[in-house]
């Protein structure tokens, strides 16, 4: 009997620990029987390409709330980054520099340019010990003002088509039986079928988010970033410099926020300064649900993504079912709230000893 | 004087160990008054400043104008300053006030285009728009206190559940053709004087000319006798009350409370119903003042703007500290601040900045003197 009570335990255990997974496929299967377009390749791919947003914010978002701050500003800083990269673009290309090289050079000195917002967040929380609720929200407040500013209300245009091509464009073009070709749209005849295999700001995205994710896992930079969300003091004794260290994650999550700011410049070809502004709510709620605690020590950048692909497919699959989008804020609430009531009553199975 | 410097130095802790014999210098007995009601100074400075740059900002009509629009924000603040003052944080008060005002709305738009008269659907339509309030804060209170989900996500989940459902209400319009005496209950004043002519309350003189409409002075607008009265009570309460006690000692320990024997779990399930009333008390009374029933739109940012009058207000994040004055005047500081800056000419993206820069102040003053506050 006392065999047979361990079973189901650790069947238990096995499924809490892995209850977002679980959500994830009965969600995505749901939506497999109840819209035709959901399970296919266009649709997998729409879930990415819209769900590019917030995997780049969610993972902003994962570095902060490790070190148990939050960051308020991602969204508006991400507006900030898309006007001011899409005005440097547009400024290059009136100069007469041709639109690859005027929007490489755009995109370059608005990562550069966004690490402001993040530094000056840093400097506020640890050398300040501004709280980073009040720090973050001055600067949500300080961006939109300026973007506000840049524009006047009018969403930036005139951006060259290359834009549009590169941010709507996909990694691999096929022809089945025919061609393939990277990058370059094949000329196809009427009737054709091409397929179109992984949207590029997909493959940026995921390129940067690997690399954070890597430093975060097995660097002595990531390590330290839990030991301070653990706890600051005890990180403070064992002789690591806490203010320089949360100065950088705060320009970590700033440098995701401005990234996803130029890539909603591709894929919209424009800039505005709302861009980010829904999706605050997301992101934070997406590394919620892929295990983070608020307090600060926990969480995984693979969870996130899980948190943003539950919060994907929900919109897409929602969208596709012709339910209007105002419902999926509901989802979304309940989901948040029972994602930490399942973390509150089995801290045991989703917290491993480690 | 002596004397009060040397009380001071005792009160705060400022210099040795608060013997009596200290003696202050005179720049920190000024400073310290100053530091402390910094955020009233700044008022008036901001007063002082646009009185000077805005052609027509030191008037009556403006003051009352600049009340008058506060009051969403007053109620919104105060209700922010009791759950911060336990600690916690209500991000769902922007979004529950939209969700008051627009059931509301559409209940009054209803009895309305059915025929009743327009005090009962108003009656009616308001009471319900108050009554559904309760709800966000009684769950998101049970959560917190029940069931230990930290504030900011309890919150955060009514945020978007209240959203939802108010946008599923009103399908993402604003919702009109509501009783005409709405708009004149929310926006008339107590007192109407017509120089040399007439004075009348509560409404127009009747038979006014076109152009004796500009004469018309009126004074004491209605939404400040309703924020006034609120804030009173919730001042009286915060300030005088065991409740109020009992809220300070939560935010200061929450186990120091429950060994002194506060039900602390039916304590915050208490503040933050009263939060999410308040929210909806605010809601409602934007119907009344707008005519219709708006949903809050997400670059608005109520709760946020609530928050960062609480914190000019002098209340700390971290609970225990937080008064209603306070919060008042951080609250009509930014409203002063934005009117101000439109009656001079300046843009108006330039309010976004301008309240960002003046929380990170009032934090690093927070910050920088802690003994004084």
């Amino acid at each position: 009997m006392n065999r047979n009570s361990d079973k189901r335990k650790s069947l238990l255990v096995f499924l809490g620990r892995r209850w977002a997974l679980i959500f994830l496929v009965i969600e995505s299967l749901v939506f497999s029987f109840t819209t035709e377009a959901f399970f296919s390749l266009k649709g997998i791919q729409i879930v990415l390409f819209y769900g590019t947003t917030i995997f780049l914010l969610g993972t902003a978002e994962t570095f902060v709330i490790i070190t148990g701050g939050i960051d308020l500003s991602v969204g508006f800083v991400m507006g900030f980054a898309s006007i001011v990269s899409a005005k440097i673009v547009v400024m290059l290309t009136n100069m007469g520099v041709p639109p690859a090289i005027s929007i490489l050079l755009g995109m370059l000195i608005t990562w550069m340019i966004g690490l402001v917002p993040g530094y000056v967040n840093g400097s506020l929380v640890a050398r300040l010990n501004v709280p980073p609720f009040i720090a973050t929200f001055s600067m949500l407040g300080i961006t939109h003002g300026t973007s506000e500013l840049l524009i006047r209300g009018v969403p930036a245009k005139n951006l060259p088509y290359l834009a549009n091509a590169i941010g709507n464009g996909y990694f691999i073009y096929l022809l089945p039986g025919k061609a393939i070709s990277f990058f370059n749209k094949p000329v196809i005849q009427r009737g054709e079928l091409l397929l179109e295999i992984i949207p590029n700001m997909v493959v940026i995205a995921f390129v940067f988010i690997l690399i954070f994710a890597f430093l975060l896992k097995r660097s002595k930079f990531g390590q330290h970033i839990y030991a301070i969300g653990g706890s600051t003091d005890a990180a403070l004794r064992a002789g690591i410099n806490v203010k320089a260290h949360l100065i950088k994650v705060y320009m970590i999550s700033s440098f995701f926020a401005t990234l996803s700011g130029t890539v909603y410049m591709l894929q919209y070809v424009t800039g505005k300064a709302d861009a980010g502004a829904p999706f605050l709510l997301d992101a934070i709620v997406a590394v919620v649900i892929g295990g983070a605690s608020l307090y600060g020590g926990i969480g995984t950048i693979g969870g996130t993504i899980l948190g943003c692909l539950i919060l994907s497919v929900l919109e897409t699959g929602l969208r596709m079912m012709g339910v209007p989008t105002f419902d999926k804020y509901i989802a979304v609430g309940v989901i948040l709230i029972l994602a930490v009531l399942i973390d509150q009553f089995f801290p045991e199975l989703i917290h491993r000893e480690e | 004087m002596d004397d009060d410097g040397a009380h001071l130095a005792g009160e705060w802790g400022l210099i040795g160990n608060g013997v009596g014999t200290v003696n202050l210098k005179w720049s920190s007995r000024l400073l310290i008054p100053v530091a402390k009601n910094w955020a009233v100074i700044f008022l008036f400075l901001l007063i002082a400043v646009f009185s000077f740059t805005g052609r027509g900002f030191f008037s009556l009509t403006n003051f009352q104008n600049i009340i008058h629009l506060s009051t969403i924000f007053l109620l919104l603040s105060a209700a922010e300053t009791y759950v911060i003052i336990t600690g916690g944080i209500d991000l769902s008060v922007g979004f529950v006030m939209g969700l008051s005002s627009v059931l509301s709305a559409k209940i009054m738009q209803l009895l309305h285009a059915a025929a009743l008269p327009q005090p009962m659907s108003i009656l009616i339509g308001g009471m319900v728009g108050i009554a559904i309030s309760f709800i966000p804060g009684l769950i998101s209170g049970t959560l917190i206190a029940r069931l230990n989900v930290p504030p900011f996500i309890a919150t955060l989940g009514m945020w978007g559940v209240t959203n939802g459902i108010t946008l599923h209400l009103c399908q993402g319009f604003p919702i009109s053709f509501l009783p005409s005496k709405l708009v004149e209950l929310g926006n008339g004043y107590l007192l109407y004087v017509l120089p040399g002519r007439a004075v009348s309350f509560l409404h127009k003189p009747y038979g006014l000319q076109d152009t004796q409409i500009r004469e018309l002075i009126r004074i004491f607008p209605n939404s400040l006798v309703f924020s006034l009265v609120v804030l009173f009570i919730l001042w009286h309460v915060l300030k005088h009350s065991r409740f109020g006690q009992h809220t300070y000692a939560i935010g200061g320990s929450m186990d120091a409370s429950v060994r002194a024997g506060i039900n602390v779990k039916k304590h915050l399930i208490a503040i933050y119903t009263l939060s999410s009333f308040l929210a909806g008390l605010a809601g409602v009374f934007n119907v009344f003042q707008t005519g219709i029933g708006n949903f809050t739109p997400f670059s608005s940012m109520y709760e946020l703007f609530a928050i960062a009058g609480v914190v000019i207000g002098g209340a700390s994040l971290m609970g225990g500290k937080g008064s209603i004055v306070g919060s008042c005047i951080g609250a009509v500081m930014i409203r002063l601040l934005e009117n101000g800056l439109s009656i001079s000419g300046v843009e108006p993206f330039y309010r976004f900045i301008a309240v960002g820069l003046i929380l990170i102040m009032a934090v690093v003053i927070d910050q920088m003197f802690p003994e004084l506050f």
